[in-house]
């Protein structure tokens, strides 16, 4: 029952674009139990509810910031940051809700075969909040701070691939790379890059071209957006004031929430979620299986890992369901033994799901003729409940006839001395901005990331061809393949992917699930309005 | 004893130079460098090393101490290494909410505790000592952070009464944020009145024993006047010095209460300074947190010798 009224309440936005029958609007109004006219009203409240409206003060609380935190684009790690970048600036791509790059500041772009050459065009007619017009070297200039010499830039690593970059003409930019990448675009919209004009460097009063002004910032406290009033999105913007609210711990959010001081929070537990879900005035958001990775990984390379078979036979041995039952209350998705996320346009959907199966775990622990006892290394230093994740692994892998040892690492130093390190361990691995990125990053011979030691040239190659293949349908064919060989032969057991849940109160609209990060792209200051 | 005090705020001065000294060797031995702790996953060997160079982290230890200190001295608490933002702007409205939340639970809690603990003494062995005693024993042996979340459930989610978060902001009125701290002035003043309350008491029925007291005793006092007047005069010294420490407490101890009620204050500044291994920060908050303990302290020692006779006349 409380599950349909809270479906019936994310249903309502999709009402206005059309995402929802009136026909299925009802039918699942009348599960609820409304009559037949009271669900029509609704539904047709739900469609003038979907226009945006203007005005009101819409107020966030948040986890992800610290007193440390700065808006220059240099520095950014974590949500609120990202958040308040959004409402200022303007990205260069933007993603839709499937994840898909659509144009931002660069309005479209081309590639040449092989993926080398891109021209951008730069979106005409633009102002910054200082009058200024934007034009090519604004962009020159915003990509520039991410890659000179000296800078401290986390996006530096990614930019690296940018051989030259010029103008062209004041609407167009080209970029030619060291080598062929038809995902270009996507690494174009990381949350660094953020357009801001040529020559700034006054980080405490920014200049963008976002929906809104920075009123007032006080790291770590609170941030006060004004609107600007001539956005040049339309229907987006829509608040008067938005104040972006510090609170990093998840009981004070889930209050300040409950008692209506804040009309959005991220990152609510899941083991306290159901009991909000009753609560009508709230409307709980839950984006499935695009937070973290959880992953035992293993090393090929270390004596007893490097058998096959003993690989199969940790995979088939982890009780997934079990565990995102009992330590995520049910709030994470399966993982298949790779990194890639369901919301990914190139995730297999025709590798089935490896599920718990003692006797085949049983069967290849056999076949690989190793006896004796496996050491997995874990701790809270990895993520929170890696240990407790660890014993019911343990307890899986006794029914199928293997000893797991669970060995509990020190959380502090755990990622310099026990990861890359311990031939098996827990790891977590965060969303990477595409499939190419994923492969190279994770599993790519040349990584110092590759935890699992998987280094396989055949692999190798085929994330290459991938990389600068523009036919779509070849391309997705080639990372379905990778997707095999990782899950077939890797070195990694991922067993889940958690899900982010926001909380928002019923009259805020426009929230949405989005393939790249919470609070819709964590956009929602100016993709929402109020009802 | 003039002589005395003096004496007191020399030595407050001493201890708070030695405490310039360990706030220093201990940033120093932090795990890990404030270059690679800031530049994360996108440090490569080249940043690192000019990194420190920027940072003057090559040049020897007592080099930089001696001239952090002198900075220090003159105001000047530098920027910090994260935001570029200047210390002291940053830590002197935090250090005010910090002071306006442990001031307005002193000024609950001590007069409670006092009150109470004289109550307890003139009544010791009855049902009004006992249920003192036990009403703030209780309030002490549960987490600051239960009290808080039972407030908060309580008082914010149920009746609405009061806000959940705390957050002050400078624009705010006073008698407004008297109203959105009252939770966890509240929460503080459970926490540090059982220690003051029983040191009242404790301190009261120990001078009770003294021939004096018997003395006025048999020239016929009643019991609670012999207590105000010849007892908690004598007994003020322990007193005091147990609310200096309480006070102490409520300004270096509440990063949790902060924490659970959103309050910008300088614990919570320090702890995102730890995590990020923002030196100019951790220096700043821990020069603050040192001096309040010592000037708390040393006003303390001069108020014990200000109301003991002995001291008072000697010269």
């Amino acid at each position: 029952m409380e599950d349909y009224s809270n479906k019936l309440k994310q249903l309502e936005p999709l009402v206005a674009t059309s995402g929802v029958s009136r026909r299925d609007f009802i039918q699942l109004a009348m599960m609820t139990g409304l009559s037949v006219t009271a669900a029509g009203s609704m539904f047709s409240k739900a469609v003038a509810a979907g226009t945006p409206k203007k005005g009101g003060t819409f107020r966030m609380g948040m986890e992800g910031g610290s007193a440390t935190d700065s808006l220059d684009p240099r520095t950014y790690a974590d949500s609120v940051m990202i958040a308040a970048s959004l409402a200022v600036y303007n990205g260069m791509v933007e993603f839709d809700n499937a994840g898909n790059p659509t144009g931002e500041l660069l309005e479209s772009w081309e590639a040449k075969p092989g993926a080398v050459e891109w021209i951008f065009n730069v979106r005409q007619g633009i102002k910054f909040s200082n009058g200024k017009t934007l034009d090519a070297d604004d962009i020159l200039y915003s990509i520039g701070i991410h890659r000179s010499g000296d800078t401290k830039s986390p996006a530096k690593g990614i930019l690296a691939q940018i051989a030259n970059i010029k103008a062209i003409s004041p609407s167009q930019i080209a970029i030619t790379l060291s080598g062929g990448n038809a995902d270009f675009p996507v690494i174009m919209g990381d949350y660094h890059l953020v357009v801001v004009p040529n020559g700034f460097t006054d980080w405490e009063n920014p200049i963008g071209t976002g929906g809104y002004t920075l009123a007032s910032f006080e790291p770590g406290v609170r941030l006060v957006f004004k609107n600007r009033g001539d956005y040049w999105k339309e229907g987006r913007a829509n608040f008067d004031t938005v104040e972006l609210l510090n609170i990093q711990d998840v009981a004070a959010r889930t209050a300040a929430l409950q008692s209506g001081q804040v009309d959005a929070v991220n990152r609510l537990d899941a083991r306290t979620v159901d009991l909000m879900k009753r609560n009508k005035d709230l409307n709980i958001l839950r984006t499935k299986g695009t937070g973290n990775r959880f992953c035992f990984v293993s090393r090929v390379t270390s004596p007893g890992f490097s058998n096959k078979d003993l690989r199969l036979a940790l995979k088939w041995g982890i009780d997934r369901e079990k565990i995102i039952e009992s330590v995520y209350s049910g709030y994470a998705v399966p993982g298949n033994d790779h990194t890639l996320d369901a919301y990914n346009p190139y995730y297999n959907t025709d590798m089935p799901q490896r599920k718990y199966d003692p006797d085949k775990a049983a069967y290849h622990f056999k076949k690989s003729g190793l006896n004796g006892e496996i050491t997995l290394s874990t701790s809270e230093g990895a993520w929170g409940s890696a240990v407790d994740c660890a014993q019911l692994y343990q307890e899986s892998m006794a029914k199928a006839g293997i000893t797991l040892n669970v060995k509990k690492e020190s959380a502090d130093g755990y990622w310099s001395n026990v990861w890359l390190k311990e031939p098996f361990c827990a790891v977590y691995w965060a969303r990477r901005l595409s499939a190419d990125q994923t492969f190279t990053q994770v599993y790519g011979s040349g990584s110092d990331w590759n935890d699992s030691d998987w280094r396989v040239p055949a692999f190798d190659k085929l994330v290459e061809a991938a990389r600068v293949e523009l036919d779509e349908e070849k391309r997705k064919a080639q990372y379905f393949e990778c997707q095999e060989m990782i899950a077939e032969d890797g070195g990694m057991v991922c067993f889940g992917i958690t899900d982010y849940l926001d909380g928002y109160s019923s009259k805020v609209m426009g929230t949405q699930a989005h393939a790249r990060y919470d609070m819709n792209d964590l956009r929602i200051a100016e993709k929402g309005w109020f009802a | 004893m003039l002589r005395l005090i003096l004496t007191r705020i020399f030595l407050g001065c001493l201890t708070l130079f030695a405490v310039t000294i360990l706030i220093f060797a201990a940033t120093e031995i932090l795990p890990g460098d404030v270059a690679s702790a800031i530049l994360g996953q996108g440090a490569t060997p080249e940043t690192l090393a000019a990194f420190r160079i920027e940072l003057g982290l090559n040049r020897p230890a007592y080099v930089r101490y001696f001239e952090w200190l002198s900075n220090a001295l003159q105001g000047d608490l530098g920027t910090a290494l994260t935001n570029k933002r200047e210390v002291l702007a940053t830590i002197t409205p935090r250090l005010i909410n910090t002071l306006f939340l442990a001031g307005y639970a002193a000024v609950i809690a001590v007069p409670i505790a006092i009150f109470l603990g004289i109550v307890a003494a003139i009544n010791e062995g009855k049902w009004i000592d006992r249920a003192a005693n036990i009403v703030s024993l209780g309030a002490i042996s549960v987490p600051e952070f239960f009290i808080a979340y039972i407030l908060i459930f309580v008082f914010a989610t149920n009746l609405g009464w009061f806000p959940s978060l705390s957050t002050v902001y400078s624009d705010m009125g006073f008698w407004q944020k008297i109203h959105v701290v009252a939770l966890p002035s509240i929460t503080l003043t459970m926490l540090v009145t059982a220690h003051m309350l029983r040191m009242t008491r404790a301190s009261v029925l120990a001078i009770m024993s003294q021939p004096y007291i018997e003395m006025a005793f048999l020239k016929g006092l009643p019991r609670n006047q012999v207590i105000l007047h010849h007892a908690l005069p004598n007994a003020a010294a322990p007193i005091i010095s147990v609310i200096a420490l309480n006070l102490a407490y409520l300004i270096v101890g509440v990063v949790v209460i902060e924490v659970v009620f959103v309050y910008p204050g300088v614990g919570q500044y320090m702890v995102d300074g730890v995590s990020k291994r923002d030196l100019p920060v951790i220096q700043a908050c821990a020069l603050v947190f040192g001096g309040a303990f010592v000037l708390l302290n040393t006003v303390a020692d001069i108020l014990i010798i200000m109301v003991n006779p002995l001291l008072r006349n000697s010269r």
